[in-house]
């Protein structure tokens, strides 16, 4: 540890390195969060002029209100699927990627596009494939699956969701994966091969321990963004057909601003912060643990 | 030590441009000795561009004012927009909200009732808005809703000119259905959007249930008290029957739930189907597949199969959109120059060709006689000048459309029968505070 | 052998472009519909266009006034971006290099913070800031990002200034090198590869992000460009030819420096992944 002489220089030294950003940070995300944590004790409505304390009111409200969690459960089925199928995929195309293909520069580059847009836009150009192009589709060439649109039936919205949820992160996960892959050592794996290692052993015994690190960090990744899901809610299914689709995220939202039920909102979105926290920091925990073991 | 300084230049100059930024707020807040600068948030988003043009005639008029236009971006609502401008202490000068909303704003926005366009408005429109005797908002703009006809669709099944008197009663409708299936083309088209359902169709089983709209507000607080039994309520399942029926007779009754906004003009329009359930905003989509001449109307949900009842005849219509004027924030000046430009739309040339002729409004205020040239809009004007008008319900609870939305659709699409969504409005009500 | 690799290749290839071309096929549609009228587009979505008409494009530039929105979305991007990566960097490397548990702790919060959902924070943000008068103009919103972003940047860099040698800093300091000039001499060129990798991410967030700045904009002259993409929602309806257009002119500028950077922004995103 390199130390400075002074308590002033090094006060100084402390303000300058990290003054700016612990002050954006904590005027910008902590000090709202708390604040936010305040109001959920209020009967505040988002707009009057008064409120009142309520206690834990709110807090009781989030356990009765069956909706959101069923929202959550569902939230739940929704990040399990969605991130098993984005890691799978996007494991596959950067295994292909790294296997010495002619151009694969240029695929990989095709498989990031989705990540240049924001989640506005692709649930909205995903919402005219489903509703317009895929029904169009499906009545020219006849085809019963898509000659209605997968939007208006729970489980192939859902499905819908699902879809457009992998597409739009396999290919962030897929970079990941490559840089992964291709700090595998190589000469190890000839080696293998010399010795007749079938491409399964091969995968199951070098390659995959050595890419758990990888592993770790893109289910993180899809975890937290898969939990937080809510601009592709609002524009693609907008929680239907029946809020059959409704996410945990946007129904806290309505919660806060259609039912105009500020505070029992805004403790919701305390409780599932919560919950989400405990998800994910237990998810690096084990892997961690894993990792070492591995 | 160069660094250093190079360092402390960028901190210092961040801090200059923070102060700078926050002061540049205030003091421009504060010049204006000659020009006003006011805002209006717009919630009703067609008529975005239309609105920024009448702000500019409204400066040819008065060179010293300044409208802006602000926005309120999709999937936010205007109520969610305008509280955060008003937590943000940046309220707009003039807020359009949604008729509902305007109770919750009361002690923050000025008391219009002294106004000169007070005395022209037409019947109730400002009803809802009055608290105390006072009335906070200026009714913009009425809209209403029904079943809109292709009218080249229905003659050729009638055979000779269709008289939109004659549907009066659910049989009749089922009838002139019937008809047009042996025309050859599809009767209907019902658009399955939570709003469309739940804020505009099932409601008229609330507006429905009496002439007297005290009545009516007394049955909403039954509901929310829960002593309705509404599977014994004539209207409402009346209102339902005629659903059934409409349900038998849409062209898309294979999945019900896939269609969307857009394909509702796209086939009345070309004249595949004869009839939509829509409301006299949807002008602009139709009129860009035409094939009618321009010729279209509005019917009656019918709720009962006794042409005498209420509902039968009358077209489901109200004020939608309000304007009201912040006064916490805005100074005098730019109180005085938002009640102009409001005096502005209702007396002058340029404001009423703005508000009947650009915008498709149908104005609420009786001085303007300019006739609508879209026909959805005249078809609602003639059914208010021949007092055939039965009040839409613009006060529900703000999630109704969504929550009553949903069990509609479920109706809709056939996974859950009529004692599911009785009960689910039901329990609905009771949650409601 | 050499036949049946060569076929495995085949197969392969082929996969994969059938693969990319359902990963771009949302973005042809976009560009296809563009260019045609409303009822072409919902009437016959797959159709190419008749004719190059610009008119969309035309209607989407004049309504969204395309020029002021551009300038807002580089000012606030390219401001936030390079400020967000200079300060984290800073942070980050005095976080590791001091690793008290005050610091750790620190450390530890802006972690946890990455997961606070936006919408628990909206309306507190816009009340507190609101009541200092410090909104509506790019200058709290560039400062709102800086305390959004640093987290994830500091998370990052912390990763890789871990990696850095402190011999090599301490070589510097011997050297009458005071610990600021050490860090802009040797530490922040050492870490370009990372900044370009924070600077990427920070990029595709800001310039797309919606919600923050519709509540932190508010006058028509700060708007950014997917701000003002709102234009073509109606109330019931949606504008949908200018707005394809619209939103083709919001990606395109993304769309270009990808093409150009492609290389250097998947090397960025595959480096920032490696701790």
């Amino acid at each position: 540890m390199i130390t400075e002489k002074g308590l002033w220089n090094r006060l100084r030294l402390r303000l300058l390195f990290t003054g700016p950003t612990l002050f954006a940070f904590l005027a910008v995300m902590i000090i709202p969060f708390l604040y936010g944590i305040y109001l959920t004790f209020t009967n505040w409505d988002g707009i009057s002029t008064s409120s009142s304390m309520v206690g834990f009111d709110n807090y009781l409200s989030v356990f009765k209100d069956t909706v959101f969690w069923k929202t959550f459960l569902l939230t739940l089925e929704y990040v399990f699927i969605s991130v098993v199928l984005i890691n799978i995929v996007a494991f596959l195309l950067a295994y292909i990627l790294t296997s010495g293909l002619k151009g694969q520069s240029i695929f990989r580059a095709g498989f990031f596009i989705p990540n240049l847009v924001g989640g506005i836009v692709l649930g909205f150009v995903w919402q005219f494939i489903f509703s317009n192009v895929i029904v169009f589709v499906g009545k020219e060439m006849s085809i019963p699956l898509f000659s209605n649109s997968w939007l208006a039936d729970p489980t192939k919205a859902f499905w819908a969701m699902i879809i457009v949820t992998v597409w739009q992160y396999a290919g962030y996960m897929m970079v990941i994966y490559v840089a992964g892959l291709m700090n595998v050592p190589k000469d190890i794996l000839e080696a293998a091969s010399i010795d007749g290692a079938s491409l399964w052993t091969k995968m199951r015994k070098m390659t995959l321990p050595l890419m758990v690190p990888s592993f770790i960090v893109c289910i993180f990744l899809s975890l937290q963004r898969c939990f937080m899901v809510y601009d592709l809610n609002i524009s693609l299914t907008k929680g239907g057909p029946f809020k059959s689709t409704e996410m945990v995220s946007m129904h806290v939202y309505e919660k806060a601003f259609l039912s105009r039920d500020y505070g029992v909102g805004q403790a919701e979105a305390f409780v599932l912060f919560l919950l989400v926290a405990t998800i994910t920091i237990a998810q690096v925990y084990f892997s961690k643990k894993l990792e070492v073991e591995a | 030590m160069k660094s250093l300084k190079w360092i402390q230049a960028i901190a210092l100059m961040l801090m200059v441009v923070m102060i700078v930024a926050a002061c540049g707020n205030k003091s421009g807040g504060s010049d204006k000795e000659a020009a006003v600068k006011i805002t209006l948030l717009n919630s009703k988003g067609e008529i975005q561009s239309q609105l920024e043009d009448a702000a500019k005639a409204f400066k040819e008029d008065n060179p010293n004012i300044t409208v802006e236009i602000i926005p309120v971006p999709s999937g936010q609502s205007p109520f969610e927009k305008a509280s955060a401008l008003y937590a943000s202490g940046n309220p707009a000068t003039i807020t359009m909200l949604d008729t509902g909303d305007v109770e919750k704003f009361k002690d923050r926005v000025l008391d219009l009732s002294g106004e000169k366009w007070m005395a022209d408005t037409v019947d109730r429109s400002t009803a809802l808005t009055t608290f105390d005797g006072k009335n906070y908002a200026f009714p913009l703009a009425i809209e209403g809703y029904g079943f809109i006809y292709n009218k080249a669709v229905v003659d050729q099944a009638v055979g000779g000119t269709f008289d939109p008197a004659s549907i009066n009663t659910t049989n009749a409708l089922e009838q002139l259905f019937q008809k047009i299936e042996a025309s050859g083309k599809a009767p209907l088209i019902i658009s399955p959007m939570d709003w469309s359902l739940g804020a505009h169709y099932l409601p008229l089983a609330y507006a429905g249930q009496s002439a007297d709209t005290e009545a009516v507000a007394k049955f909403v607080n039954y509901l929310k008290a829960g002593t309705v039994d509404l599977a014994s309520n004539n209207v409402f399942n009346g209102l339902l029957d005629t659903f059934d029926v409409m349900t038998k007779y849409n062209i898309d009754k294979a999945s019900p739930l896939s269609g969307t906004y857009e394909r509702g003009p796209e086939v009345l329009g070309k004249g595949e189907v004869g009839i939509w359930f829509q409301g006299n905003w949807a002008w602009p989509q139709i009129s860009s597949f035409d094939t009618a001449n321009g010729q279209y109307g509005f019917l009656p949900v019918p709720i009962s199969n006794n042409p005498s009842d209420f509902g039968n005849t009358q077209i489901s219509s109200a004020v939608s959109k309000r304007l009201v004027l912040d006064k916490e924030k805005n100074t005098a000046e730019q109180q005085a120059a938002g009640k102009k430009f409001l005096e502005w739309m209702v007396y002058s040339e340029k404001g009423q060709d703005f508000l009947v002729n650009k915008a498709n409004i149908i104005p609420a205020f009786k001085n303007i006689t300019l006739e609508a040239k879209d026909p959805l809009a005249k078809s609602i004007s003639e059914y208010i000048a021949n007092g055939k008008t039965e009040d839409s319900m613009s006060t529900l609870p703000a999630d109704h459309w969504a929550k009553i939305g949903a069990s509609m659709q479920k109706y809709l699409a056939g996974a859950g029968d009529r004692a599911v969504l009785t009960k689910e409005i039901q329990e609905y009500w009771k949650t409601v505070k | 052998m050499r036949n049946r690799n060569s076929s495995a290749v085949w197969t392969k290839s082929i996969l994969l472009c059938i693969c990319l071309l359902l990963f771009i096929f949302p973005f042809l549609m976009l560009l296809v519909n563009s260019f045609k009228e409303n009822k072409a587009i919902t009437s016959s979505p797959l159709s190419l266009p008749d004719h190059l008409n610009f008119s969309n494009y035309i209607n989407a530039f004049d309504k969204m006034d395309y020029v002021s929105a551009f300038t807002n979305s580089i000012t606030i991007t390219v401001l936030s971006v390079l400020i967000i990566s200079l300060l984290a960097a800073m942070t980050a490397h005095y976080f590791v290099r001091n690793q008290t548990k005050f610091n750790q702790y620190t450390f530890f919060l802006m972690v946890a913070a990455m997961i606070i959902p936006f919408q628990a924070i909206m309306i507190p943000l816009v009340k507190i800031y609101g009541s200092i008068g410090f909104l509506n103009s790019k200058w709290a919103l560039i400062y709102m990002y800086i305390g959004f972003g640093s987290p994830l940047a500091v998370f990052i860099y912390h990763g890789f200034v871990k990696s850095i040698p402190a011999e090599l800093e301490e070589a510097a300091l011997i050297d009458g090198c005071t610990r600021t000039q050490t860090f802009f001499r040797i530490v922040f060129p050492v870490l370009a590869p990372t900044t370009v990798t924070i600077a990427i991410l920070n990029v595709l967030w800001i310039w797309n992000d919606f919600l923050l700045p519709s509540l932190v904009l508010i006058a028509p002259s700060e708007r950014t460009l997917p701000l003002s993409t709102f234009y073509f929602f109606g109330t019931y309806s949606v504008d949908y030819g200018p707005l394809m257009a619209g939103l083709m002119l919001t990606i395109l500028p993304v769309l270009i420096v990808y093409l150009f950077a492609q290389k250097y922004i998947i090397q960025g995103v595959m480096q920032g992944s490696i701790k």
